[in-house]
């Protein structure tokens, strides 16, 4: 029997322009391809800063490019630090993500994001597993490491601000109004430098190239995954691993992007591997200008970042979209320089793919992919997008839908959806039994999620595996019921889930956040009637004002299965 | 009453704070209000059908000499003052669609306030001040247009601009407030309480009266605040002019007794209307999952 991997169906499904292999990475290493790039744009604005209230600070591709390198040398050369050794970086989206990323790249070290959000255990989890050696923190949360401290020792210490970077008088201004008015600048006696006096440190050693021997299998990131199934794990990206998924993503898209033309807006944290893969390195490479918003809540922080730039593409998620959309300046004014968004993260709804596509005229390419993968494993070609559809694999990705045996499933069976490519990671870090149970020995990432392949390729996913709900004998799967909710207009957000139930063996209960205040039980059944097949109609709705999520957005159907479970057995 | 150096002060705080009102706007903002036109429609008429209303039906009800209702009558066809743009500022509320209505209102105001005088004070003969109408519209739409270039120019100065402007129009609200009070301590005294009631009630009824309006025609709560704050705020130094310009002495002092009182309590309802405004706004907002937005 031949494979799907080998035979490829969705061969054909890429748009004209698009290869179906990407062989080469764009550069040996990440700090050649830096290099590269400044040496190709040199002036021209890299990365802008964009707050709330319109300031603003700009890079340029030269200047990241001589800052980086400063920073590469204050690590080698004055902190001391290996080829190989860690480095974290917790700050939210500012100027000091690039200087210090790519610093840390040239300097043969490993970067590692830590989420700003984390709660001190978390980071002292994060610290004790990655131990790095060296970490640059943005000073509003000098408070939680000082906390994290007394769990975990505490590497080096670089203290970076949000305005980091920025012109003088606006850095004075914000400042200020962090300090005095926000009061979110905590006081901490840690012992620390200031990045600026980092830099300059750097800056006065003599310029070395700390990565002239980096073999591109070096270990270019640690980037921690996990939160939403147990503890956190370390997932290794190599140089090649980031290099290849710029170019595969890069690629599948190339028909719609115009090198040193495009605005992209950064609104979505680059500590999250989606925004570093794409925005930091993908279109900085094309030479596109970066809009790096610090917080992007509420949404209308990015009211200013809209109405002073011609942003072309968004990279984002489905509860960004959704809520632009609810946003009244975004609907008054669509931005019209706009070309195509991205969607990763989590499932794009296909209601929320068409408002926008009414509202501002451009696509949203829905991707599909995990930080395990760079991230991107597969994407909708634009202008082939599927509804529904997580599209096909990007170019040299091979996928194979697998069951519980690990045996290939036949055609338009559903399996676990499986994938081989460049941009498939290294393993966990010092974590053989999870990586060996992650990665088979044909070298094939078990995503844990469960997908079912259309005759031309394209793959669309219907579930987790473990959060398939059994009714009667018939699997429904919680997805597709939250897609028919989230088309009706009252809903805002909702949730499904599997509950006992004597007769059925499991019931199908939704958790709805209303749009519409007036919205009632019945209105909600009729409208799923409509779509749905009956046992696929929930059977208990419950109301909330909110729904519990991950610290990246996810909804957490187990909490409310844990929940519902408790409250039963209370019963 | 009110010195010319104190006017020419007040006059220039007025244009710094809209150099920074004008920093936050785009042409964009009133090219969106202009779209929609029922908001700056509903404006007009709430602002020049509700406020005579409201001060005819005051002056009618409460017992009042007949200089005081003049007064009142006077002061409920003014147009909108800049004021209110301020206050709708704070109050999140739509900058673009307030600045028009201004605008708007004191344009028709030459036409409309002499009509609408007619209708309520049958035939009162009062001198339009054209060169008050005049500074009122070159003090708001010139620092806007300056503002808006400027942040065109450079985000990073519009924002700085707008900033100060802000902190200014804190500044000069709170100065009202003080400046006003000792000035006028001795009238405080000597005025019954009806005329209090009177200058207070034709405030806050005109909020209440374009809010009710706005929600009525499914106006967003934001152009909802926006016509109430319009509404209610009236051009005080207009209808001080109008009635020193119109009015013999004798007659003046008790004429100005509404317009005077009202200019000091106007700001102190406007400012707890923004106070509560602004929660509306906060509760407002989208609530969003951490982290990936």
């Amino acid at each position: 029997m031949t494979s799907t991997a080998t035979a490829r169906p969705w061969a054909a499904a890429y748009p004209p322009g698009v290869p179906a292999e990407v062989t080469a990475p764009l550069a040996a290493t990440l700090g050649q391809l830096v290099r590269d790039t400044a040496a190709r744009e040199g002036n021209r604005i890299a990365y802008t800063v964009v707050m709330p209230n319109g300031m603003y600070g700009d890079l340029s591709f030269a200047e990241v490019d001589r800052l980086s390198d400063a920073f590469a040398n204050y690590l080698r050369d004055v902190a001391m630090l290996n080829p190989g050794d860690r480095v974290a970086l917790q700050t939210p989206n500012s100027l000091t993500v690039p200087v210090v990323a790519f610093g840390v790249f040239k300097a043969g070290c490993v970067l590692v994001n830590i989420n700003p959000l984390y709660t001190p255990a978390e980071m002292a989890h994060q610290l004790r597993d990655a131990s790095p050696r060296l970490i640059v923190i943005t000073d509003m949360f000098m408070d939680k490491l000082t906390e994290a401290g007394k769990l975990t020792p505490l590497p080096q210490i670089v203290v970076t601000r949000v305005a980091e970077l920025m012109p003088r008088a606006v850095r004075g201004v914000i400042g200020l109004v962090q300090k005095h008015w926000d009061r979110s600048i905590p006081a901490h006696s840690l012992p620390h430098i200031r990045l600026p006096d980092a830099l300059a440190k750097g800056a006065a050693r003599p310029a070395r190239r700390h990565d002239a021997d980096l073999p591109p299998d070096a270990i270019a990131a640690l980037q921690y995954t996990g939160g939403t199934t147990g503890v956190a794990k370390g997932a290794i990206l190599t140089h090649r691993n980031l290099l290849m998924n710029m170019a595969q993503a890069m690629t599948f898209i190339a028909p719609h992007v115009a090198p040193a033309k495009e605005v992209v807006l950064t609104a979505i944290p680059t500590y999250h591997i989606l925004a570093f893969t794409l925005n930091l390195l993908g279109f900085f490479h094309l030479g596109g200008r970066n809009l790096l918003i610090p917080n992007p809540r509420p949404l209308s922080n990015l009211k200013r970042a809209f109405e002073n730039y011609p942003i072309t593409w968004i990279i984002g998620v489905n509860t960004l979209f959704n809520g632009l959309m609810n946003e009244f300046w975004f609907r008054d004014a669509p931005p019209r320089t706009l070309k195509a968004s991205f969607a990763g993260g989590m499932a794009l709804h296909g209601a929320v793919a068409q408002r926008w596509r009414d509202m501002t005229g451009t696509d949203i390419v829905e991707g599909y992919g995990l930080t395990e993968t760079s991230p991107v494993a597969t994407g909708n070609p634009i202008g082939r997008a599927r509804e529904g559809s997580i599209g096909i694999p990007m170019p040299s990705t091979e996928v194979r839908l697998i069951d519980d045996s690990g045996a290939e499933v036949p055609p338009g069976t559903p399996g676990e959806f499986t994938l081989r490519g460049p941009q498939v990671m290294a393993g966990y870090w010092q974590r053989p039994e999870d990586t060996a149970a992650a990665i088979c020995a044909e070298g094939f990432l078990r995503t844990g999620d469960i997908a079912t392949m259309d005759p031309d390729g394209y793959f669309r996913i219907i579930d987790r595996k473990k959060d398939m709900i059994l009714v009667s004998g018939f699997n429904v799967y919680p997805n597709e019921v939250e897609d028919v909710l989230a088309a009706h207009p009252g809903i805002a957000e909702s949730a499904v889930i599997g509950v006992p139930d004597g007769a059925a063996g499991e019931a199908v209960r939704a958790y709805v956040v209303r749009r519409d205040p007036e919205l009632t039980e019945a209105d909600i059944r009729a409208h799923c009637k409509a779509k749905l097949t009956a046992y696929k109609v929930p059977r208990q709705i419950e109301f909330r004002n909110e729904l519990p999520k991950s610290n990246v957005g996810k909804i957490l159907r187990r909490d409310l299965r844990a929940e519902a479970l408790s409250s039963k057995k209370g019963a | 009453m009110v010195g010319p150096l104190e006017q020419a002060i007040l006059a220039l705080m007025i244009a710094v704070i809209m150099l920074g009102m004008g920093a936050s706007l785009t042409p964009r903002d009133f090219t969106s209000a202009l779209k929609r036109p029922q908001g700056l429609f509903i404006g007009v008429v709430s602002q020049y059908g509700f406020m005579p209303l409201i001060a005819f039906t005051l002056a009618m009800v409460l017992p009042v000499s007949d200089p005081v209702k003049i007064g009142l009558l006077i002061m409920g066809c003014m147009p909108g003052g800049t004021t209110s743009n301020i206050f709708t500022y704070f109050s999140k509320g739509n900058l673009a669609l307030s600045v028009l209505m201004t605008v708007t209102s004191t344009l028709f105001g030459v036409v409309l306030i002499p009509i609408l005088l007619l209708v309520y004070a049958a035939g009162l003969d009062i001198d339009i001040p054209a060169s008050n109408i005049v500074v009122t519209l070159i003090l708001l739409l010139v620092p806007v247009a300056i503002g808006m270039a400027i942040r065109r120019w450079n985000a990073n100065v519009g924002a700085l601009v707008e900033l100060g402007g802000s902190a200014l129009g804190i500044f000069f609200i709170v100065f009202l407030l003080v400046s006003w009070v000792p000035r006028n301590w001795a009238f405080l005294l000597t005025t019954p309480p009806s005329v209090f009631l009177g200058a207070i009630a034709l405030g806050v009824m005109g909020f209440a009266c374009g809010y009710g309006l706005s929600i009525l025609m499914r106006q967003t709560p934001r152009n909802a605040r926006t016509v109430a704050l319009e509404t209610g705020i009236q051009n005080g130094p207009l209808a001080v002019a109008l009635v020193v310009l119109t009015f013999a002495s004798t007659q003046q002092q008790e004429i100005l007794a509404v317009p005077v009182l009202y200019s000091l309590f106007i700001v102190i309802t406007s400012s707890l209307l923004t106070l509560w405004f602004r929660r509306i706004d906060a509760r407002s907002q989208q609530t969003l999952p951490n982290a990936l937005l």
